[in-house]
């Protein structure tokens, strides 16, 4: 079981259209995970046993853990490079 | 007719957390989604409402009397707790404005795009409940349904042109190429920075203060949304009296309610994804050309390290503020851990400088409370209409939306109850995007003749 955050600025809007297209992904891959959405500030809080951190939005501070940036799924720009990034962590 | 009309009625009288999933199911249904997805769909928004219910009533119940008790102890009259946008965003999403606005606001922006009036092509599905609250309200405030949809499409269009003056703000400060904010929140106090920007760059000594972000890193902590409830909820306990276990209950409690907000709405959100992921894919294949900013959530701004900063501080600034509004009645609650959305656009037209975005916020802050304090009966009808009203509470505000101007003025404008508050805010306001339409043709002029120089080679035809 892979442990995602999936962050935003409210927890709500944005990182669920992320979160969304994340699981369907995993879900594609059979990569069983589990999706933390939360906002930005609670990041720090709960980094224990994450494997991946994905932002809709670009963040300037390293967590430690390995991060996509998730803005890819709003826009619909290079979808394609962000889940092959996504995947080549949980898989690798 | 009367049989018609009585099942429609019936409808309605379901609540949102009936008909909105009835109603989702068959949109997504018409949208091509499969049986199952579609089911989801409807389903997952009804989840949604049922949850805010039980959280908003959680909130109410609890820091209400709270908050009674503590204006009583002290004399101030902050007794209505502030929804947040969590809160309104869901009673919109109720009101019989709501599912209409998302056509009505695409059509805006497919107009506007066709006639070149502007160059965002919005895919933010979800903030198009700003734009809706203010059609609701004003369909409250008029009874008239098409002056509600009129609101809905003027406060859209509004929204476009604000994402166009502000893209260079978001390229160049927070380097976000192509995207473009027309958001209800961040959208609308935007201006507002401007020509304070403007007035402080000719004041000696001041324009030189530039205060950095790296001194509030260490209240990170704080900056915790759990235990920045958690504060609250034990302050105002102490403030309104309470022994030691009713104070550190409210603390729980108040916690509780910052962190399962967003765990609740979040499902309002996953039930519209079919509706706005087909609204996305249809904007994105006619307009996709670089010329076009792609309009999104300013969620994305949030993220920058002096924005963070900035909300981290406005916690505290917003609680004083409302303490000094005159005759201000609501305690700001809901939308303290998302006060960024006020600030963020602030903080890059003053290019990161914290002392001038805390000049430009407490502006912002004093009018939206201002605002949110002559919206409360109408939010309030707006409240009941979604059901969301709890037994004994009989008002609720909000800072987002019910404290925007630009709410605020469509609705005096259509329904005027207070001339001096209509000229007062809308003056200043209507100042203020005129200082940003002359201070945003200097931007794109002073961007084109970045780019001319950096290319003299090329031959401009225009």
């Amino acid at each position: 079981m892979k442990k995602i955050i999936v962050a935003c600025g409210g927890a709500v809007a944005t990182s669920t259209v992320a979160a969304t297209a994340i699981k369907e992904l995993c879900q594609k891959n059979n990569i069983p995970v589990e999706i933390l959405q939360i906002r930005m500030t609670e990041i720090e809080g709960n980094l224990e046993g994450v494997d991946l951190i994905v932002t809709t939005m670009r963040i300037k501070k390293d967590f430690g853990k390995p991060y996509v940036n998730g803005m890819p799924f709003l826009s619909g720009l290079n979808v394609e490079k962000t889940e092959q990034a996504i995947l080549s962590v949980l898989q690798g | 007719m009367d049989i018609i009309l009585a099942c429609v009625q019936y409808f309605v009288d379901l609540g949102a957390a009936v008909m909105l999933p009835i109603v989702i199911f068959i949109v997504a249904l018409a949208l091509g989604q499969s049986i199952g997805k579609a089911l989801k769909s409807g389903i997952s928004i009804g989840i949604g409402f049922i949850g805010i219910g039980l959280v908003i009533g959680l909130m109410l119940n609890n820091l209400a009397p709270a908050a009674k008790a503590m204006s009583a102890n002290f004399g101030i009259s902050m007794n209505i707790i502030d929804i947040g946008w969590p809160g309104s965003a869901p009673m919109t999403w109720a009101s019989n404005i709501a599912l209409v606005a998302i056509p009505v606001a695409i059509i805006v922006n497919i107009v506007m795009l066709t006639l070149r009036m502007t160059r965002v092509v919005n895919i933010d599905i979800w903030n198009i409940w700003h734009f809706a609250f203010t059609g609701a309200i004003i369909n409250i405030a008029t009874g008239s349904y098409i002056l509600g949809i009129v609101g809905v499409a003027l406060h859209a269009a509004y929204a476009y042109k604000i994402g166009d003056w502000f893209a260079p703000v978001t390229e160049k400060y927070f380097g976000l190429e192509g995207i473009a904010m027309p958001h209800g929140t961040t959208g609308w106090f935007a201006p507002i920075s401007v020509p304070i920007n403007w007035i402080l760059d000719r004041i000696p000594v001041i324009r030189n203060i530039d205060i950095n972000l790296e001194h509030f890193q260490k209240f990170g902590a704080v900056g915790d949304p759990s235990i920045m409830g958690g504060i609250m909820g034990i302050i105002i306990g102490i403030l309104a009296g309470y022994d030691l276990r009713g104070i550190l209950t409210l603390g729980i409690q108040m916690a509780a309610v910052i962190i399962l907000m967003p765990q609740v709405v979040k499902h309002i959100m996953a039930g519209l994804m079919p509706v706005s992921e087909k609204a996305k894919s249809a904007l994105q294949k006619h307009f996709k050309n670089s010329t076009f900013y792609i309009g999104l959530d300013c969620a994305l701004l949030l993220g920058d390290p002096a924005v963070v900063a900035a909300s981290l501080l406005f916690i505290p600034v917003t609680i004083f503020i409302a303490a000094i509004v005159p005759g201000n009645q609501i305690l700001p609650f809901g939308d303290l851990p998302t006060i960024g959305f006020f600030i963020a656009m602030a903080v890059g037209v003053h290019n990161g400088n914290l002392f001038r975005t805390l000049i430009t916020g407490s502006v912002v802050m004093f009018m939206t409370l201002f605002i949110a304090n002559q919206m409360i009966g109408l939010q309030t009808t707006l409240a009941a209409n979604a059901g969301q009203l709890k037994a004994g509470i009989s008002q609720v505000g909000s800072l987002d939306q019910g404290g925007s101007p630009v709410t605020y003025i469509l609705t005096q404008i259509m329904h005027n109850t207070n001339m001096m508050g209509l000229l007062i805010v809308g003056g200043i306001y209507i100042f203020c995007v005129i200082c940003t339409w002359i201070w945003h043709k200097k931007q794109v002029a002073e961007l084109n003749s970045e780019k001319n120089t950096e290319s003299d080679t090329t031959v401009s035809a225009h």
